[in-house]
């Protein structure tokens, strides 16, 4: 089901007797998509809070929880624990695809390759979060998110992008919280005023 | 299917509510912007960049995109766009209103000259170059007048004074925001003057309208219930149906037909703003496009259709004699700006929401990011919109859920400058001033917020 590297364990047993919770579980779950592939959530759990249809993975030292809906997704995944300059932490290598919907791997495909390397030009980014009854939800990041401009990239190109790769796609919705956005490429002003970049 | 081009640069508020009023309508659309898109690429028929300082040759431009895709109407969201949607619909062919009504109205100066020629009451008014000596111009000035820039928007620079002293001091306020950069590449010509006026008291009301060939058609008056007597003029609520007496509500649409006809305004949406006094309505701005931010959220006429819906079957040569603006009572509180800082923390949203009438809040800045006030401030902090039986259950709605709201600022004079993206520097330094960083003065009192450690 899951693999967990000896370096990891050891680092998480190293937490878990740091935080004085000997005993817990580690939950592992698929919260959604990004750029870089699946979003993953992992805390420290009560071995008490198992539900009945967790799939549970004894790591030696630890048990971890894993979710129904996440377990698939999981299937053939390791848990790393790397060292390097760049990047030091927890990192899940997941063989699994995606998206199961053949449906939904289309859209990931638009946007992997006609709609993130454009919008990469001012900052941003787009992540699918689903497909459902032929309409794709999707969040825009980075310079895209809170830009005043979001609204037109979301009509006038993502979602032209999107129909053209995958005409069974009617409507695309962004869930974005703009409201956060805290490095828009472009922010509104009174009156439309001139362009920052003018 | 003919295309609509709706021309909006990069900074607008309103593309959410254009786009998705034309998704509605099914039609097909083509953003004008100032800048390029970013996807523009992949939908060269949907997107178009135009130069909005330069109409002729954005006109030029926009012909030359209509070979290959015909436009059936030009419609300008913001005020930068206005001149160019004439000019290109003048080139074009297509109903709208004339680019000398478009330009007299986009000049605070020159408007106030033909409503005064048209024999419209008007204040006293002159025009005075940034480059005079505050000193010396004030020798013409009667007050209390009012300071303001010809051309910009949502208060932005207008300054009250009520004696040679804070006329000085106001009129160089208003000539460091018209010395900036990004409003000389806007504002252009109309950057090298002041306008002063005499101070009009009374109640403050706007009117959102829409002109069919010289028609006017009123689709809502708004009162602003907030005192506006300076020195700034934040605009805080709108709330509609108005309360003025039925007979004074007649006048005021009178008025403001007379003068939209004073300036050669015929085909198109209209927002006026006027003062109310025991001398009848004052025609205060005029501004041939609708209302600004995301005000327009306030209206929504029968069968649910939004302005914009109204706005874009207008332009399409579509009847909306019938739309009626629904029953309810409805407003809009753009959230004032407390003080000049960082946004730190925003505690009580969900109080707010939870106020009876409350529809929904929309908070525009992201923590983070730097709030400036007027008549400096170039951004909405956030609106509030509610919907009530009575203008008064709408007002008192608006106000319940601004009391519920506190806002934690950092003062710019305790931030690095690093984190003051936006605030132009002499602002800065006039808060640092302020705050006794540079030289000592008292710190002006703090409303509506707190400040964060």
């Amino acid at each position: 089901m899951l693999t967990i590297s000896d370096l990891a364990k050891k680092k998480i047993l190293a937490l878990l007797g740091a935080e004085g919770r000997q005993g817990s579980a580690l939950r592992m779950a698929i919260m959604g998509r990004g750029p870089a592939g699946f979003l993953y959530d992992l805390r420290f759990v009560e071995g008490t809070t198992k539900a009945p249809e967790d799939v549970v993975v004894d790591a030696g030292g630890f048990q971890v929880f894993i979710d129904p809906d996440s377990a698939p997704k999981l299937k053939g995944a390791t848990l790393e624990f790397v060292e390097g300059v760049q990047q030091t932490g927890f990192r899940i290598d997941n063989p699994n695809p995606l998206w199961d919907d053949p449906k939904a791997r289309a859209v990931q495909e638009a946007i992997d390759t006609k709609i993130n390397p454009g919008v990469a030009a001012h900052g941003g980014f787009v992540s699918l979060l689903d497909v459902k009854d032929d309409i794709a939800y999707v969040a825009l990041g980075g310079g895209c998110q809170g830009c005043g401009m979001a609204n037109v990239t979301l009509k006038q190109g993502i979602e032209v992008i999107i129909r053209e790769a995958v005409p069974e796609i009617h409507q695309v919705i962004d869930t974005t919280d703009h409201a956060g956005g805290t490095n828009p490429y472009y922010q509104p002003s009174k009156g439309g005023g001139a362009s920052p970049f003018a | 299917m003919d295309r609509l081009l709706l021309l909006m640069t990069t900074t607008t508020y309103r593309a959410g509510a254009f786009l998705e009023a034309a998704r509605r309508l099914g039609v097909p659309v083509v953003v004008g912007s100032d800048q390029p898109q970013v996807l523009a690429a992949a939908n060269p028929g949907g997107n178009l960049t135009a130069n909005f300082v330069n109409p002729d040759e954005g006109t030029r431009t926009i012909v030359e995109f209509s070979g290959q895709y015909p436009i059936r109407a030009v419609l300008a969201a913001d005020d930068q766009g206005v001149i160019l949607a004439a000019s290109a619909s003048a080139a074009l062919g297509l109903p709208h209103n004339s680019v000398e009504a478009v330009v007299a109205a986009r000049n605070k100066y020159r408007t106030r000259k033909m409503l005064a020629q048209a024999g419209i009451p008007s204040p006293v008014f002159q025009r005075i170059p940034i480059d005079a000596d505050p000193e010396e111009a004030v020798r013409e000035v009667s007050f209390p007048c009012v300071l303001k820039p010809l051309s910009l928007a949502g208060s932005r620079g207008v300054i009250r004074a009520d004696n040679p002293r804070e006329f000085a001091a106001a009129f160089r306020r208003v000539e460091a925001i018209l010395r900036q950069p990004e409003v000389v590449a806007q504002a252009g010509e109309f950057s090298r003057h002041i306008l002063v006026e005499g101070f009009i008291s009374g109640r403050e009301v706007a009117l959102e309208g829409l002109l069919s060939h010289g028609r006017l058609k009123v689709l809502a008056l708004f009162d602003k219930p907030d005192p506006l007597d300076g020195p700034f003029f934040e605009e805080t609520i709108y709330v509609t149906p108005s309360r003025l007496p039925a007979a004074m509500q007649e006048r005021t649409i009178t008025r403001t037909a007379e003068a939209l006809k004073a300036l050669g305004l015929r085909h198109g949406p209209v927002h006026v703003e006027l003062r109310v006094n025991d001398q009848g309505p004052w025609v205060i701005e005029i501004a041939p496009r609708s209302i600004g931010g995301l005000c327009s959220k306030t209206l929504r006429f029968v069968d649910g259709i939004s302005l914009e819906q109204l706005i874009l079957r207008h332009s399409l040569g579509y009847g909306v004699e019938s739309l009626e603006r629904e029953g309810q009572a409805a407003g809009v509180m753009m959230i004032p700006i407390p003080e000049a800082g960082i946004l730190r923390e925003i505690q009580g949203q969900a109080q707010a929401e939870g106020v009876p009438g409350i529809q929904e809040i929309r908070l525009t800045i992201p923590v983070g990011q730097a709030l400036v006030p007027p008549p400096e401030g170039t951004r909405y902090l956030g609106f509030i919109f509610a919907r009530g039986e009575t203008p008064e259950q709408v007002e008192g709605s608006l106000r319940g859920a601004q009391r519920c709201l506190t806002f934690a600022i950092t003062p710019l004079d305790d931030v690095a400058a690093s984190e003051c993206a936006g605030v132009p520097a002499y602002v800065r330094r006039r808060e640092m001033e302020k705050a006794g960083s540079i030289r000592s003065r008292p710190r002006l009192p703090a409303g509506g917020s707190r400040r964060s450690e």
